[in-house]
């Protein structure tokens, strides 16, 4: 039923630009993974191409044992077997809930029974019985949501795409319709791809995360992971909130570029140019690691919740610290950071 | 959408298929598209233009290739001539300008501020845009003549009645004819613009006036200057205005020459072929200046969808507003109707509208089998609604097949399309007397034959089908791919596809495309004129015949029957199916969505 999926060397080049440049990327059965990455990384395009939607200019894909595409055969979208919950959910606006849901099944010649038994089920666990008879146009964005998800569950496909399904969805609606869609999916043990650019949503939902630039693969690993050793200054900036910070490692000694503070300790660093990733929870007071002190004079300071967000200026640097109080705007502040938690990255 | 299309196409490279059915899928439907314009459009055109330049062409007896530009020259150099190009260009300038003023004061009104009845007033450039240009144009001859309705009760002074007849009454009448263009394409611009910027104008302290004139009225620049060029290759290329009013004044423009050269006794087809040259010149400036304006007005000024906008609060003064839109209602559509329904319901024009001169004769006439009027309205309607079905489906056809080659290509077919909506109607008939008439091969073919009804139905499809194709690709255009593509994945085919999933969502598009060519049909004037078949004339000649026979009683009883059928039809047509496709919207936009109405 559900599949594993293997794509190697995949090229596609659009009006002479290249979005996808020698990418590999293998996904086990009933795993979930993100392709996380600014726009114009290449992440659509390789939704797309795994979907049939557009060829790639070489390279292999693989859907379980079946080659589904290579420069020698290519199977149509309409075979693979691949669903989509698409950005703009891509509801047939003409027919029913019950009517789109069935659609495809109708097409595939199942019996009706069957036809029958798969549409109550994916209504059943979208909880959307009740709006069967309704038209696209009569139900709310989350619902419409939800409608799509039921197709596509509906359809048991082998693998299941998601495309940036939440991006139309307000702030409110889209924590709980991220819990709500993840738990059916993880039910009916699907193999995901979910495309997204929101790097909270791709940690909330995923196996592992895909982290894409420039059309390829920049970080390939699990949520954790990434967080703790991001591969590059590039992965670490896209996460979190991350402040990377040029410097100079000497002797196991970091320091900030143009800045007259004291270098941090950092065991273990490759002496030479590197970037200092700084996570906002790392901040601790001056004194719970005198060694590793840092003074910075404060920026704006915003409230979040449980502590606040400071952007604090060292030199000619930022970098963002979570801190449980918030110091006066202009004023000057004295932090450490733990040793074992100063990551350098090679620039 | 680029993505979706690259991969139509490369969609037919399936397991299992064979090569030469992907081959005919891949080129058979660009093939079909250029064979299609290629014998309607461009064969006819091109002989008018080879004409234009070999006099010799078509010569009775013996025909020779010998290049000159003597017709070219005799075009200038005759004043009769050289004056009607002068009368068309003047013509198109004023009226270009008048309709401008009128169509964009008339979309602000009925767009931006709160008049009473404001929807029902902005149902009438509808209206008057469906009304045929020589059918008002002969309302305002029962009107303005000096024996006509409104010297007879007296509120026309002769000396207006007598300059109605000459530049000053085309001018008039071409602008209450086609204001309602210049309300569409002003209308979606202010439609697209919506009250935000001028909003944002209002909180840095500028006032309404300075308001118009820097921020809505240069956003709107564009707009105003493609309803003037688009109103002036209209004025350019009409001949219902210069078959009426022009020929009655002496007042000579170019359609009215190449008709009078290619079909008065003794026939002129090199003089016809050199004005229908300079013509097709000029429409051809207006278009690329058309086209390059498009290309750098902001698209989505033009096209874009409506955003909500605010009306003006106009007071006290929306009474007088209403009423400034009420005297254009009168004089575009009231008065003209009114003169044609009060002519065909009386015996004699100069007895007036009093009780002794009312009739049900004309009508009789009109309606009543085996009468040559009742033929020709039977034979027009019959016409029409086959080459509604014929344009309709070839468009539909056509637009399918397009859907799966490159987006190039529909760019491409998009554009020749528009060029082709600018052909003037009088030059493409001209060219299908030249080709089934003249051209050997064409001229003994059996079907369709010059003189022939398949001939008039073939030239009226050749004009339908470009509209049709605009109206059906842009439906194709709106629908979001991802519909199709979730079909894709779905596993529905691609025949599947069309007909369960494209269809249905163009439906409405498609029908009215096929209303719109009948009622347009119905009325067409140029190549009814041009190629009359043996078996009878259609309704729009019979009309002008009989009007210029004395008998316009009868043409204006025919003329009130065919408005009332083809309106009719339309209408019972269009309401339930607007209705059926709603697909749970309660009350789908039936015009681009108004402004001031939460969207």
């Amino acid at each position: 039923m559900t599949a594993s999926l293997h794509c190697s060397g995949i090229r596609k080049s659009l009006g002479g630009r290249v979005v996808l440049s020698d990418l590999d990327l293998t996904i086990k059965a009933a795993e979930v993974v993100s392709l996380l990455g600014p726009s114009g990384s290449g992440k659509t395009t390789l939704l797309r191409s795994i979907a049939g939607l557009i060829d790639p200019d070489s390279g292999t894909i693989t859907l379980g044992e079946r080659v589904v595409w290579s420069e020698k055969s290519v199977l149509p979208a309409e075979k693979r077997r691949i669903g989509m919950v698409f950005q703009d959910y891509a509801l047939w606006p003409h027919m029913t809930v019950a009517g789109n849901l069935s659609f495809g099944l109708r097409a595939q010649r199942l019996a009706e029974h069957e036809i029958a038994a798969r549409v109550g089920h994916a209504l059943e666990v979208t909880r959307l019985a009740a709006f069967r008879d309704r038209y696209p146009s009569e139900l709310s964005g989350g619902q419409q949501q939800r409608v799509a998800i039921a197709r596509c569950l509906a359809a048991r496909p082998a693998l299941m795409l998601f495309d940036e399904p939440l991006s139309n969805l307000d702030a409110a609606l889209r924590e709980d319709m991220r819990i709500e869609m993840m738990e059916l999916v993880r039910r009916e043990a699907a193999t995901v791809i979910y495309v997204t650019h929101d790097q909270a949503e791709a940690m909330a939902v995923s196996d592992r995360i895909a982290v894409m630039r420039e059309g390829r693969i920049a970080q390939f690993d699990t949520p954790r992971a990434i967080y703790e050793l991001p591969a590059d200054s590039f992965v670490a900036g896209f996460i979190g909130g991350f402040s990377v910070v040029p410097g100079t490692v000497r002797d196991g000694l970091f320091s900030v570029h143009g800045a007259a503070i004291d270098g941090v300790r950092t065991p273990g660093a490759k002496a030479g140019d590197g970037m200092l990733v700084v996570r906002p929870e790392d901040a601790r007071p001056a004194e719970a690691h005198p060694d590793n002190r840092l003074q910075g004079r404060v920026l704006s300071t915003a409230f979040q919740g449980r502590c606040w967000r400071l952007a604090v200026e060292l030199g000619p640097q930022r970098v963002r610290l979570d801190w449980p109080e918030a110091p006066p705007v202009g004023s000057s502040l004295a932090f450490s950071l733990p040793p074992e938690r100063c990551i350098i990255l090679t620039a | 959408m680029v993505l979706n299309n690259r991969n139509a196409a490369a969609g037919g490279v399936g397991f299992g298929r064979l090569p030469r059915l992907t081959a005919l899928f891949r080129y058979g439907g660009p093939a079909a598209v250029y064979a299609v314009f290629g014998l309607l459009i461009g064969l006819p055109l091109a002989l008018v233009l080879l004409q234009a330049v070999m006099p010799g062409l078509f010569a009775v007896g013996r025909g020779d290739w010998f290049l000159s530009l003597a017709p070219l020259a005799r075009v200038f150099a005759s004043p009769a001539m050289a004056g009607s190009v002068l009368h068309s260009l003047v013509l198109g300038l004023l009226a270009a300008f008048t309709t401008t003023a009128l169509g964009g004061a008339f979309a602000v009104l009925v767009q931006r501020c709160d008049i009473p009845l404001r929807r029902t007033v902005s149902l009438l450039p509808w209206l008057v845009f469906l009304t045929p240009s020589y059918l008002k144009a002969l309302a305002w001859v029962l009107l303005m003549s000096s024996g006509g309705y409104l010297a007879q009760l007296g509120i026309l002074p002769p000396s207006l009645g007598a300059s109605f007849f000459g530049l000053a009454g085309l001018v008039f009448v071409h602008t209450l004819s086609l204001f309602p263009l210049a309300v569409f394409i002003i209308g979606s611009a202010l439609a697209g613009l919506g009250s935000e910027l001028e909003d944002a104008a209002r909180l840095s302290g500028a006032g309404p006036l300075r308001i118009w004139l820097r921020v809505n009225g240069p956003l709107l620049a564009p707009a105003i200057v493609l309803s003037f060029i688009a109103t002036f290759a209209e004025v350019l290329s009409d001949f219902g205005l210069a078959s009426t009013i022009a020929r009655m004044s002496n007042f000579g423009v170019l359609t009215y020459g190449i008709y009078a050269a290619a079909s008065d006794y003794p026939v002129d087809f090199p003089a016809a072929g050199a004005q229908a040259l300079v013509l097709l010149a000029l429409v051809l400036l207006v278009v690329v200046a058309d086209r390059l304006l498009r290309r750098r007005a902001d698209p989505h000024l033009i096209s874009g969808r409506a955003k909500p906008a605010r009306l003006y609060d106009l007071g006290a003064w929306r009474w007088p507003a209403l009423t400034v839109a009420l005297i254009v209602a009168l004089l575009a559509l009231i008065l003209p109707l009114g003169a044609i329904a009060a002519r065909a319901l009386t015996s004699t024009l100069g007895n007036g509208l009093v009780f002794s001169n009312f009739t049900l004769s004309n009508i009789g006439a009109a309606l009543s089998p085996d009468t040559p009027a009742n033929d020709g309205l039977l034979r027009s309607l019959f016409y029409a609604a086959l080459t509604a079905v014929i344009a309709s489906v070839m468009a539909l056809l056509l637009s399918a097949q397009l859907g799966r080659s490159n987006p190039v290509m529909r760019t491409t077919v998009l554009g020749l399309s528009l060029g082709a909506v600018a052909i003037p109607g009088i030059v493409l008939g001209f060219g299908y007397i030249l080709v089934w008439n003249r051209l050997p091969g064409f001229r003994d073919w059996p079907f369709p034959q010059y003189g022939a009804a398949s001939l008039l139905v073939m030239g009226y499809v050749a004009a339908a089908l470009p509209y049709c194709l605009v109206v059906i690709l842009s439906a194709i255009g709106q629908l979001a791919p991802s519909l199709t593509d979730a079909a894709r994945l779905h596993g529905i085919g691609a025949l599947r596809r069309l007909v369960s999933v494209t269809l249905p969502l163009i439906l409405l598009s498609v029908v009215t495309a096929f209303l719109l060519t009948f009622i347009r049909t119905v009325f067409e004037l140029p190549i009814s004129q041009m190629l009359i078949p043996q078996s009878g004339p259609p309704a729009p000649t019979l009309i002008l015949k009989l009007f210029s026979h004395d008998r316009d009683g009868l043409a204006c009883a025919i003329a009130l029957a065919a408005m009332a059928a083809a309106g009719g039809t339309a209408a019972l047509i269009w309401y339930p199916l607007n209705r059926a496709l709603a697909f749970g919207r309660s009350r789908p936009p039936t015009t681009p969505a108004r402004p001031g109405e939460p969207s």
